[in-house]
């Protein structure tokens, strides 16, 4: 009973939250499920923080502190459906000009593949009620023991297990405990269910927002392509943080692709909020995290320079792709994405000072690695390998096959990328380009340390990817609907 | 971006884990530092990681040099008893419990 109350509690207060800062008359067909699992990610989200906050106050009473949180969001959003609507024009791709029997067969799929990776997780559960490899008990469940079990004390033991990466964030610890304070014990079955909640999360993210953006087909496409991702599976119910770091980078990245696609004056400025919201998450749930946000506000801020330097050269041919906001409305987008994504990252200042552990990867930098050219040599090689393999892919991976699938399709991909896109696309290169830059000065054996992550830190940024391939491909059924959405 | 050790642990190692140091737990102090020794090379580091997995908050200096030092030794446990150390209570199971000698 206790256990459903929380549970609602949380998922509700995500809800609430999406709710509060999305635009009114977008609401159309399937954003039901977009909000849902949105909102039950920020939920998590907002779970984590309510605790760290909680416990570093001093406070004791949870429950009333997540009364209150949801009592005001509540309010927030009584208030705010009382006052004009924001008219918006999301555009939504024409479902009915889909062929009936390719959808049927592909919804048969998409059916077939979700129960068949949702019986797969829940076996993995039973299997490993404690997670799957080292980190889910080395790391982030030990991490939820010590808020959990140390109360007040929480903070005294971090400093004194380097071992365990106490400088790490805390949202998926957090989270866990939040729900082992309220039902008063622990209970193995709560990280389990959050990484379920997660990984079939992102999936659902990932199918509403191209159901929205590009039609059924390729939502449903995308979708398969994910669920037919066995690691992404594995790593879901390992207790890791990695899918739930996926999870908040394709957030943060179609919300931004979201807000893009209202046009006019009055943009939907909340839609920014969230996904700063979400990229603030990003670097709560895990390190990699803030480079994926760094990298989020370097490609909008250079995107826009780029295009401010274009659009002053009289002489320069007229791209398509360029970003259409001016320097007035670039900063206010900027300001908008910002107000989300501060508040969370001065929780994490103040989580980092307070266990006042240093990270360490960068506690004895070796600048003769940067020039050590067979670093780069193995590294990229790594990188060549993973490329095709991460996934734990059977016959055909992932990655070829979306590869395949670009070159194979007509010309127009490369026209109209919007610039939520092009700072998506960049983003995402930018922090692939940080992960090798992190491998070439690591104080670890270089192999060793290629050998154990790099397949999860692809991993976490493939259901991006994957929208991202989705949203620009022109879908291999043409219709009149995807013309309009490509030229949009 | 973490980094875990070569190998991986059987299903249910954290599960069986908790059970070998309930009794343990029950013990020592719920916080504090309190020393460690244990089996030597890899499996001596997942028994270790695990050890501090059921007995958090409390933490495991893997060191010799406090009053009270948790032994752990789930596949040998030590013919004889560890140097500079008194044994206060076997818990069963390869988990002992050991004063140092100057304790009294």
């Amino acid at each position: 009973m206790l256990a459903a109350l929380l549970a609602l509690l949380c998922a509700a207060s995500g809800v609430l939250l999406v709710l509060l800062l999305w635009p009114r008359e977008s609401a159309l067909g399937m954003n039901w499920l977009l909000q849902g699992c949105l909102g039950l990610g920020c939920g998590l989200g907002l779970f984590s923080v309510i605790f760290f906050v909680s416990r570093a106050s001093g406070s004791t009473n949870l429950l009333v502190v997540d009364f209150a949180v949801f009592a005001l969001l509540l309010a927030g959003y009584v208030f705010r459906r009382r006052r004009t609507a924001v008219v918006t024009t999301t555009h939504l791709s024409d479902e009915k000009t889909d062929p009936d029997w390719l959808l049927l067969v592909l919804r048969a799929a998409l059916a077939i593949a979700l129960l068949a990776a949702l019986y797969s997780a829940i076996l993995r559960i039973i299997a490993h009620p404690h997670g799957d490899g080292w980190d889910a008990f080395a790391i982030w469940n030990l991490h939820a023991r010590f808020l959990f079990r140390g109360g007040v004390h929480w903070r005294d033991g971090f400093p004194l297990i380097p071992w365990s990466h106490p400088d790490y964030p805390l949202l998926l610890p957090a989270a866990i405990a939040h729900f082992w304070t309220g039902l008063g014990y622990e209970s193995q079955i709560v990280p389990a269910l959050i990484g379920l909640v997660f990984t079939f999360g992102a999936i659902g993210l990932l199918f509403s927002s191209l159901a929205m953006l590009r039609g059924q087909i390729s939502a449903i496409l995308g979708g398969l392509t994910l669920l037919a991702t066995p690691f992404f599976i594995e790593q879901g119910t390992a207790q890791y943080a990695d899918v739930p770091l996926s999870f908040f980078i394709l957030a943060t990245i179609v919300l931004l692709c979201l807000y893009e696609q209202n046009s006019g004056s009055r943009r939907p400025q909340g839609l920014l909020v969230l996904a700063g919201i979400s990229c603030g998450f990003a670097a709560w749930t895990k390190n990699e995290g803030l480079l994926f946000l760094l990298a989020i506000l370097a490609a909008r801020l250079l995107l826009f320079f780029i295009t401010q330097s274009r659009s002053v050269r009289a002489e320069a041919p007229p791209r398509p792709y360029i970003t259409y906001e001016n320097a007035r409305q670039a900063s206010t987008s900027l300001a908008f994405f910002l107000a989300g994504i501060v508040p969370l990252l001065l929780l994490i200042a103040w989580f980092k000072h307070s266990v006042g552990a240093s990270n360490e990867l960068f506690s004895s930098i070796v600048f003769h690695k940067l020039l050590d050219a067979s670093r780069y040599h193995a590294i990229l090689k790594w990188y060549g390998k993973d490329f095709l393999r991460f996934g734990d892919w059977l016959l055909i991976p992932g990655t070829a096959l979306l590869a395949g699938l670009y070159f194979a399709a007509p010309d127009e991909r490369m026209q109209a990328a919007d610039p939520a896109f092009g700072a998506s696309r960049m983003a995402l290169v930018m922090t692939l380009a940080g992960y090798f830059l992190i491998y070439l000065i690591t104080p670890y054996d270089l192999y060793w340390h290629l050998r154990f992550s790099l397949n999860r830190l692809f991993l976490q940024l493939w259901p991006a990817v994957i929208f991202l391939f989705f949203v620009r491909i022109p879908v291999l059924i043409p219709t009149s609907s995807n013309v309009e959405s490509v030229s949009k | 971006m973490e980094a875990p050790i070569p190998g991986r642990s059987m299903p249910d190692d954290a599960q069986r884990s908790d059970l070998r140091f309930a009794q343990l737990k029950a013990a020592l102090p719920q916080r504090g530092v309190v020393g460690y020794v244990g089996d030597a090379g890899e499996s001596g580091i997942a028994s270790y990681y695990l050890s501090q997995y059921a007995l958090a908050p409390l933490v495991l200096d893997r060191s010799l040099n406090h009053p009270f030092v948790v032994g752990n030794f789930p596949s040998n446990p030590p013919a004889a008893s560890v140097e500079n150390l008194r044994l206060v209570k076997d818990f069963g199971d390869g988990v002992l419990l050991f004063a140092g000698e100057d304790q009294p």
